[in-house]
């Protein structure tokens, strides 16, 4: 009897494991694919547009985030620049399993001369992808490469 | 699992053998996963961290300890070592969960704390099974002497 309890609970951690393991792997296959499939081809493409009005600079992203695994998406962009010369909007998207979202990232830049004169172009950016509750992406990049220097 | 009547022939014979295992996968292939890497490589600081043999000599004074030992009660202490050495050893390996790389301008950061719960599951399991399993024999043993019919005396 308690020789086979043990075994009992041996198998169910290990079933428990493998079915972590397989369906994390799987839903970060899928989402993978889902969103490559959908920035590079897919009918609902990322669209991004810089506006300038006078000295201000809106660069607005829109992209569609599908979720074909398994998991919760959320998607989160956020940015952050030493003066208040470049606002972002921090903005965030959870997708449930089979259906997608769409994120809408507005970036702001109040003085574009002075953002291009001032030493530092550099706009850090972060995008946070994380695969509710297990996985977690994090990337931080420079986002100052969407800013159209000298003018629109 | 714990069987007393094992012989010291063959509790060398595994002793031995753990041996062997565990120095090919702790110090050999690491050696040459280190060579092979500097020899790709050569700019990279791409090479098998020094706490990987550090870990691998403690495995492998566990392991070989508790195969010299199986069958025997000081065995127990050795498997849960080993299984919870493998947590650590995890825990260790992967930062606790996150996991982090910078190049050309670009971090790139992934957390996986949860999931590396569920990584070690197994191990701590395997940590709290081994005493678990010798108290079950102990148990095991005792009924059946005491079950055992006395022996019927000589006439």
């Amino acid at each position: 009897m308690g020789i086979w309890a043990l075994r009992g609970v041996t198998v169910a951690v290990a079933l428990v494991v493998l079915l972590v393991i397989g369906t994390v792997a799987y839903s970060a296959y899928e989402d993978y694919n889902a969103v490559k499939a959908e920035l590079v081809g897919g009918s609902k493409q990322a669209v991004g547009a810089a506006v300038l009005r006078g000295s201000m600079e809106m660069v607005s992203i829109n992209i569609t985030v599908p979720n074909d695994g398994l998991y919760p998406l959320n998607v989160t962009l956020t940015c952050n620049y030493p003066t208040s010369n470049v606002v972002c909007q921090r903005t965030s998207v959870d997708v449930s399993p089979g259906g997608e979202g769409v994120l809408r990232f507005l970036m702001t830049v109040s003085n574009v001369s002075q953002f291009e004169n001032s030493g530092n172009r550099m706009i850090n950016g972060t995008v946070a992808i994380s695969m509710t509750p297990f996985v977690g992406l994090t990337v931080g990049t420079d986002f100052g490469g969407f800013v159209k220097t000298g003018g629109a | 699992m714990y069987d007393p009547t094992i012989t010291t022939r063959k509790r060398i014979t595994s002793a031995v053998w753990a041996l062997v295992v565990n120095a090919i996968f702790w110090i050999v292939i690491p050696y040459y996963v280190g060579v092979f890497l500097a020899g790709r490589v050569p700019e990279s600081a791409l090479t098998v961290p020094t706490f990987v043999y550090e870990f691998g000599i403690l495995f492998t004074i566990l392991e070989v300890g508790a195969a010299f030992f199986q069958g025997k009660a000081v065995a127990v202490p050795l498997i849960s070592a080993v299984a919870l050495l493998t947590v650590v050893y995890i825990w260790y390996a992967t930062n606790g969960g996150v996991l982090g790389v910078e190049t050309a301008g670009i971090t790139i950061a992934v957390s996986f704390r949860l999931m590396l719960y569920v990584l070690v599951l197994p191990s701590i399991w395997a940590a709290i099974r081994a005493p678990l399993s010798y108290m079950v024999w102990r148990r095991a043993i005792k009924t059946a002497v005491s079950s055992a019919p006395a022996a019927s005396p000589v006439s």
